[in-house]
């Protein structure tokens, strides 16, 4: 009775909050358990990638021939016949260089390897290749006629056995590489769009973080503070809200171009954070003002505290709940605005981004080839749309507002 | 009016609030919250101010506890300048002049349990707590009621008149001399409302507090009180002592203000005492007697000349043309 | 009394309001019954939380749809019709034309964009046929029944202009516009100085005189009962507890908690020096977690077995009735 130990006190705390009136209303909303869900898919991905479970090099191999149609789509006649010779080609060309057997240990196509390094065996093999390539290639029609079918058939049989199938483990990699097609250069778009996650979740996370951060600081400062700081903050963010925000990004990130920081994504963050600031700062700010009206407030100055004290313990602790908010809702827009400048151009570089898949996918979108654009938008809604679901769950959830 | 056994004097406080705006935030016109408000506190002694919302008695607690920066006037403690020190200079006599607040729900941090916002008091003003901290925050939340598992609970766990409990044992963990209570009991449902009245009569013998007593309710500040302020409009109308506030009102005000007060008994009913018009603006006041407007009394002096706080009979000043 | 000769205006009987809310359904108000009299004025009075707004607002039926229930057995009566029962159209005839409110806050019930003047022709033309001119005539009519200072001036203006006084005094002239047979105040002056709440009361109790209104008054200060109030209503933890006239209630309280309510508040002019007040132990019980027995019993000074065994009825007694096991008695 005499004294509480305090050691029980954290875990007391987190039991309370599990069973508080928040998380049992937020149990019961499947849509939000379920975005949740989503949501720890996508950043687990992401820490796979971080992790090097799958590599930089994975989402810039050449893993077969280009425009491959995700689900082992079909493809017309003459498509298969230039994806075959495609193969043949580059193994022949392996076969024939002058250091023949180390240009066949180099080749593959992700899992797929030739069937063999010594280039006397595969030059034999590929010549049967070229024969049954040749007869197919007669036909005009290499649908409709049976006999041309049959012969493609043979033709990509032969073509398999170029090369040693994979089996086991990584034959389900390989499946898994190829499940949604390659894109012009023949890349896994699969990887690129699972290699894409974790750019966005980390452009995500950095740049929302850093903008709360930032916006909290100078809100609370201009909030609490008053006079000139107030006067300060505000002459800042109207300043840069009279940008518009895709402006202020492409003079940022053109401004970076040559610079020591090119090519990695510390440009990126700058242009989010400079631009993104401003909602967190002028929220917290209004919160600030009304918070330092507060009882608690006053009691803490009469108390005679520093103001960085109750500044620090009294004030910021309580905007929490809206900093968290404004790191989800920008969480969610910088992924967007990522793909935005990244598709002009001036976003991520040197390695592959959603935004930088779809840039990409121009052209393909024009031959009529809707695999790359349609895997990094369908990667990009559901986790916007999770975050979205999420975030309207939470606020239902933990809003004193809200009974 | 002074004698040296008074803790707390006051003298002519003044304090006006700027309001700024226009394009070049200028001041443009001024709430005038205090003007000239004086009055002494012995020690032990429990001073009551009364008044209506905007009268300045909200403002004068705290002048007193030096939230706002008097616009002038002074406020001696134990005989010492407290008006003009620096924030360091302040810092002794904070802890000896602590305040508790209206609303139970804001005026406790809902981030900080009991334990932390009790300890954060008594370490910043280096409490002597001779058996450990969490000893006297122990102690001192059974002083004000409560059960010792309530320290390590969030304010949110607690009923209103629970947290004003809170709020007192916030106010004494760092030994104050006097407290200023700005409506403690307005926002707290009636039976909860006596408990808290007998709390804080109990904790001025423990701890020989004096107290200052902010309310707008005359029946509470009858009950608790050994003398009253009466405020309008950020004077002083009367000082009088609650044993016989009701034989001894001189001031229209203070009648007026008795006499809205409802009575419970039935068999006691009253015209209500009808005071015509509103308190008025703040910002312009009127060149005679603030309450001339309203006072069913009131002759053509009182529109012109301002009357002054005068001592009409032992400690009893009125602020009244027309009272001898 | 004369009262019970005369028709109810307003007949509420096995009144209960439920909530649902995420700990499950909550029964905010149980089976409240009483009757309100044309011309009178019936004070309720309780604690927060003790159901007094829920009542007022399930009579109006203005609690949200998808959060609260009434249950089947619930009937408001109101001149042959069950408002309980009503269907909205039946209600928009009803309130308002028949049945007026005052709130607490008056600020929140005006519209802010809106010249007070405008409001009141809103309110008019709803239920009146008067054309915009005979309208605004009777606006500014309307503002001088209840003595605003200067009504022609004032009903151009917007209602921050105004002060809170004056606020409560456009409110109830909207209330009145129709002149409703009752009127339902919810705490309003609990947001006024004493002063300014002595005029809103004084003005209520007119124009009670003037129209004959059965006013049904909400409040926690039981000095504004004992002054206007003709009978009185106290509720305890979502029921009703204790029904009597003014003058049988405040001298000889039957029930332990009327009793408790009644000595706790500061007596004016006979104090004591360092007297206590007497108080209630305890809080009121979560209505999620309420005693078995009678709901006060943990808290009551002259419990026995019985009441923690069994929750009384509220039993008609004369003209009175209460809802105790073991009421206080004395001289009836």
């Amino acid at each position: 009775m005499s004294s509480t130990p305090q050691a029980t006190s954290a875990p007391s705390w987190w039991s309370k909050f599990l069973q508080g009136r928040g998380v049992r209303k937020f149990k019961r909303d499947k849509m939000a358990i379920g975005s949740l869900v989503v949501i720890l898919v996508y950043l687990l991905c992401a820490l796979a990638v971080g992790l090097n479970v799958l590599e930089k090099e994975d989402a810039f191999a050449r893993v077969g021939p280009g425009w491959t149609p995700g689900f082992g789509g079909t493809q017309n006649g003459e498509k298969r016949l230039q994806d075959a010779e495609f193969r043949i080609e580059q193994i022949e060309r392996a076969a024939a260089a002058t250091q023949a057997e180390d240009a066949l240990k180099a080749l593959n196509f992700g899992a797929l390897v030739p069937f063999s390094n010594d280039p006397e065996v595969v030059s034999a093999r590929v010549a049967e290749a070229w024969a049954i390539f040749n007869a197919t290639v007669e036909y005009d029609d290499l649908e409709e006629d049976p006999a041309a079918a049959k012969l493609l058939l043979d033709l990509e049989s032969k073509v398999e056995e170029l090369y040693t199938q994979p089996t086991g483990l990584s034959s389900l990699v390989h499946s898994l590489r190829m499940s949604l097609g390659t894109d012009l250069q023949g890349r896994s778009i699969m990887f690129r769009a699972l290699y894409s996650t974790k750019v966005a979740v980390q452009i995500g996370i950095i740049s929302a973080l850093f903008s709360v951060l930032l916006g909290t600081l100078l809100g609370a400062a201009a909030g609490y503070f008053g006079g000139w700081v107030d006067h300060l903050v505000i002459w800042l963010y109207s300043t840069f809200s009279s940008i518009p925000w895709i402006v202020l990004l492409m003079v940022l990130a053109s401004a970076f171009r040559g610079g020591p920081f090119d090519g990695t994504l510390i440009p990126v963050y700058a242009a989010f954070c400079m631009s993104f600031w401003i909602s967190p700062c002028r929220v917290i700010r209004g919160e600030v003002m009304k918070l330092k009206e507060l009882e608690y407030v006053q009691a803490a100055s009469a108390m005679g505290f520093g103001k960085i004290q109750i500044l620090l313990k009294h004030i910021i602790p309580n905007t929490a709940h809206l900093m968290f908010i404004n790191f989800s809702l920008l969480f969610v827009g910088a992924i967007k605005a990522e793909v935005i400048l990244s598709f002009l151009g001036l976003g991520v570089k040197g390695q592959p981004s959603w935004g930088v898949m779809i840039s990409q996918a121009k052209a393909e979108v024009l031959n009529g080839f809707f695999w790359q654009i349609g895997a990094a938008t369908f990667f990009m809604v559901i986790l916007v749309l999770a975050f979205n679901i999420l975030s309207d769950a939470l606020q239902d959830a933990f809003d004193p507002k809200h009974v | 009016m002074s004698s040296s056994t008074d803790i707390l004097q006051v003298k002519d406080l003044e304090m006006h609030f700027p309001v700024r705006g226009g394009i070049l935030n200028r001041v443009q016109s001024k709430v005038h919250a205090l003007n000239g408000v004086s009055f002494s506190l012995k020690k032990g002694e429990v001073l009551g101010v009364v008044g209506e919302s905007g009268c300045g008695k909200s403002t004068l607690g705290k002048c007193l506890i030096r939230l706002h920066s008097p616009t002038a006037g002074s406020i001696l403690f134990e005989g010492e300048e407290l008006t003009g020190l620096s924030h360091g200079e302040l810092m002794p006599y904070r802890k000896r002049i602590q305040m508790i607040f209206q609303d139970p729900y804001s005026s406790l941090n809902p981030r900080m349990t009991v334990r932390q916002a009790l300890r954060e008091v008594a370490l910043f003003h280096q409490v002597p707590t001779p058996f450990g901290m969490n000893a006297y925050i122990e102690e001192l939340v059974q002083r004000v009621g409560l059960r010792v598992d309530a320290v390590d609970k969030f304010p949110h766990e607690f009923s209103g008149g629970q947290r004003q409990r809170i709020g007192i044992a916030r106010a004494l963990a760092c030994n104050p001399d006097v407290l200023v209570a700005d409506e403690p009991v307005s926002a707290l449902d009636v039976s909860i409302q006596a408990q808290v009245l007998n709390l804080l009569m109990d904790l001025k013998d423990e701890f020989g507090l004096t107290l200052v007593f902010v309310s707008h309710d005359l029946k509470v500040i009858e009950h608790f009180c050994d003398r009253v302020l009466v405020m309008y409009l950020g004077n002083v109308v009367e000082e009088l002592s609650c044993d016989d506030l009701h034989k001894n009102a001189a001031h229209p005000y203070t009648k007026a203000l008795l006499g809205a007060n409802p009575i419970n008994d039935p068999d006691d009913r009253r015209p209500l005492i009808v005071l015509q018009g509103d308190v008025p603006s703040p910002f312009v006041l009127p060149p005679g007697c603030a309450f001339a407007g309203r006072c069913p009394v009131a002759e053509a002096k009182c529109h012109t000349d301002r009357p002054r706080l005068e001592r009409k009979s032992v400690d009893h000043p009125v602020s009244c043309w027309l009272v001898d | 009394m004369s009262k019970t000769k005369t028709k109810p205006v307003l007949e509420v009987r096995n009144l209960s309001t439920c909530f649902k809310t995420d700990q499950g359904v909550v029964t905010a108000i149980d089976d409240v019954s009483f009757d309100l009299y044309p011309g009178e004025t019936l004070g309720i009075v309780g604690e927060s939380g003790c159901g007094k707004t829920v009542t007022s607002k399930s009579i109006m039926r203005l609690l949200p749809e998808h959060l609260s229930f009434q249950k089947p057995e619930s009937r408001v009566m109101y001149g042959g019709l069950n408002l309980a029962a009503a269907t909205e159209a039946e209600m928009r005839t009803v309130r308002g034309d028949k049945i007026a409110m005052i709130f607490q806050e008056p600020m929140t019930s005006l519209n802010p964009v809106f010249k007070i003047g405008a409001q009141l022709e809103e309110a008019l033309s709803y239920h009146t046929d008067l054309d915009r001119k005979a309208r605004r005539q009777r606006a500014i009519d309307m503002l001088r029944q209840v003595e605003m200072p200067e009504p022609e001036r004032r009903v151009d203006e917007y209602p921050h202009q105004l002060s809170g006084g004056m606020r409560q005094r456009v409110m109830i002239a909207m209330a009145l516009c129709c002149e409703p047979e009752v009127l339902i105040a919810d705490e309003p002056t609990t947001a006024l100085d004493v002063t300014i709440q002595a005029q809103i009361l004084d003005l209520m109790e007119g124009l009670k005189n003037k129209f004959n209104t059965a006013i049904m008054l909400i409040t926690h200060d039981l000095g504004v009962v004992a002054q206007i109030c003709d009978r009185v209503m106290v509720m305890y933890a979502g029921r009703v507890i204790e029904v009597a006239s003014v003058r049988d209630l405040f001298h000889n309280p039957q029930h332990p908690y009327t009793q408790a309510l009644l000595r706790s508040i500061p007596k004016s002019g006979g104090r004591q020096k360092g007297e206590r007040l007497p108080t209630i132990k305890g809080i009121v019980p979560s209505l999620f977690n309420l005693p078995p027995g009678c709901r006060f019993q943990d808290r009551c000074e002259y419990r026995e077995e019985r009441c923690v065994r069994d929750e009384p009825l509220l039993e008609q007694h004369g003209n009175r009735s209460y809802r105790c096991h073991l009421p206080l008695g004395g001289a009836q």
